[in-house]
């Protein structure tokens, strides 16, 4: 069991609006929900002292503007009133949503700082002219073994690996409409989510237009502008603020396997996702049968279904039929994506999941609410390219 | 497919002109390590797996399975936004498993392919100098 197990917690969470209309750039968006979530732990900005973020672009090539397309630590330094001597910083480029948390945690045990804000601002990208995803017309490095078949985006290269799936283990669309069907219920009972108003059937996912064959429209996320914000602090400052703290229980990251030219070549996903798993389970010394909801990762809809196997909830292969009969409701043996995931509240690259995940084990999760929750995983990524989480917990 | 001059053009490099210039003469040519026999496609500076800087290009059968196929719908390929609903497979090549590449099969194919089908390489002039290796169907 990892020995700082609870030493640190997450104490605020702030939302600013999640749109695909933003009435501002992204770097206000980012302050809103950065002051909202200093405001909902009950601090000052001036004792935030700790600022670590992830800042990457939706995909290559998207623009990084600070302010504009990402929003870096410097550009919250100099659009907050924070401590006049920031004491701590990170800005991570590996790892996935979770890292920049897992660094946060390091600083606090370390004694670096006092209060952190973690934030993740997201724009969603406009179409180029001339090509959209992919490469421009000249495909230089690895991107020349892709780009001329026009096989170079990302959903692209989802699809491959759930038809591979598909292939392997004889699992159906049925799976992927359970998990989309079950985040679009959760959703429709959380005000922040995009489609918060929208029910959806399962006629209108199965009418859905296709995207990549066999990944539908209904297997993407929601692509918004938006930003979440998160504090962390110490234990012995979690237990005065305004709400009750969310521990952290315990941490993993994956470690990558040897590159094919695929990026997301299936056959590693159990291996790859496995990796940050036994990190997520040693660390808390809990497993997969303790948790109370699970919030995994679906920036595509099948890598939740990739999580749920690589993570240990249930073996490989089976995913598909664990996902049925109302196991994964709120009401299920194990909610999943109670918040109604990157399908169904935004594309918050993972945010949304750790966010969800405080609030059910603090007893802030509205009329999602699982009864008693005491630990919960959060994990983002892809199992087979890169992918971070956490356990957070009501007890320390 | 359409079009053939607005698809993206590889941007040749001293590691990947051997695979460039094998595919003008009609022939599939991919980096072996002369160390430990791995084949490293895309090529490297050196062996991903032993590290040996003993790199030569090696002629492959050109023959493979379909590994998986994704059908994209979406015109928002670069070069491509004409072409959709395009497939695409990618090959596991005979010589070496997780042996990787991409290729396109015909609309007409859309219905058939199937994970595990036999396929084929054969080489496709764009022009201006561009020859890339395509695969095809066959039969066992």
């Amino acid at each position: 069991m990892w020995s700082g197990k609870g030493r640190t917690a997450i104490v605020g969470i702030g939302y600013s609006e999640i749109t695909r209309r933003p009435q501002k750039p992204l770097g206000l968006l980012a302050v809103d929900a950065c002051r909202a979530a200093i405001d909902d732990a009950g601090l000052e900005a001036p004792q935030i002292d700790g600022l670590a973020t992830y800042p990457e672009m939706p995909f290559a090539g998207a623009g990084n503007r600070d302010g504009e397309d990402v929003v870096s630590v410097m550009y919250i330094v100099n659009h907050l009133a924070l401590a006049p001597d920031i004491r701590w910083y990170a800005q991570i480029e590996t790892g996935m949503i979770a890292s920049p948390i897992i660094e946060a945690v390091h600083a606090l045990i370390a004694g670096a700082c006092d209060y952190v804000l973690v934030w993740r601002a997201l724009h969603r990208p406009t179409r180029r002219p001339g090509g959209g995803g992919g490469t421009g017309p000249r495909a230089a490095g690895e991107a020349q073994f892709m780009a001329p078949w026009g096989c170079s985006t990302i959903i692209q290269w989802h699809a491959l690996a759930w038809q591979r799936y598909m292939y392997r283990f004889g699992a159906t669309r049925e799976a992927l409409a359970a998990l989309a069907l079950n985040s679009r219920r959760n959703a429709n009972l959380n005000p922040r989510a995009f489609f918060y108003k929208e029910p959806m059937s399962r006629d209108d996912y199965f009418n859905s237009r296709w995207i990549a064959e066999p990944l539908c429209l209904y297997d993407c996320d929601v692509p918004v502008d938006g930003c979440v914000a998160l504090i962390l602090t110490r234990a012995e400052h979690a237990r005065d603020l305004r709400h009750p703290p969310a521990y952290v229980a315990g941490y993993g990251q994956n470690t990558a396997p040897r590159r094919t030219l695929l990026h997301y070549a299936l056959d590693d996903y159990i291996e790859c996702g496995g990796s940050l798993a036994r990190k997520l389970w040693t660390s808390a010394g809990l497993g997969p049968r303790e948790m109370d909801a699970a919030e995994l990762y679906d920036g595509f809809n099948p890598s939740t279904l990739y999580w749920l196997e690589a993570a240990g909830f249930c073996k490989e292969g089976e995913g598909g039929s664990f996902v049925q009969g109302g196991r994964i409701a709120l009401e299920g043996e194990l909610p999943l994506n109670t918040f109604g995931g990157s399908l169904s509240e935004g594309r918050m690259h993972g945010m949304g999941h750790i966010a969800e995940a405080v609030r059910q084990v603090t007893g802030r999760a509205e009329e999602r609410q699982i009864p008693g929750a005491e630990a919960v995983c959060a994990i983002d990524g892809s199992p087979m390219l890169r992918g971070s989480g956490i356990i957070v917990t009501k007890a320390p | 497919m359409s079009d053939q001059r607005h698809k993206p053009v590889p941007v040749i490099d001293e590691l990947t002109r051997p695979f460039w210039e094998a595919a003008r003469e009609g022939r599939l040519m991919v980096q072996r390590c002369g160390a430990c026999g791995y084949y490293n496609h895309p090529p490297r500076s050196f062996c991903d797996v032993c590290l040996s800087r003993q790199l030569a290009f090696s002629q492959l059968s050109g023959r493979g399975t379909v590994y998986s196929f994704t059908v994209m719908h979406q015109r928002d390929v670069a070069g491509f936004e004409e072409d959709a609903p395009f497939v695409n497979i990618v090959v596991e090549l005979e010589e070496q498993p997780r042996l990787l590449m991409v290729a396109n099969l015909p609309g007409s194919n859309r219905e058939t392919v199937r994970v595990g089908a036999l396929v084929e390489v054969y080489f496709d002039n764009r022009g201006d100098g561009v020859v890339i290796p395509q695969f095809k169907l066959v039969s066992a």
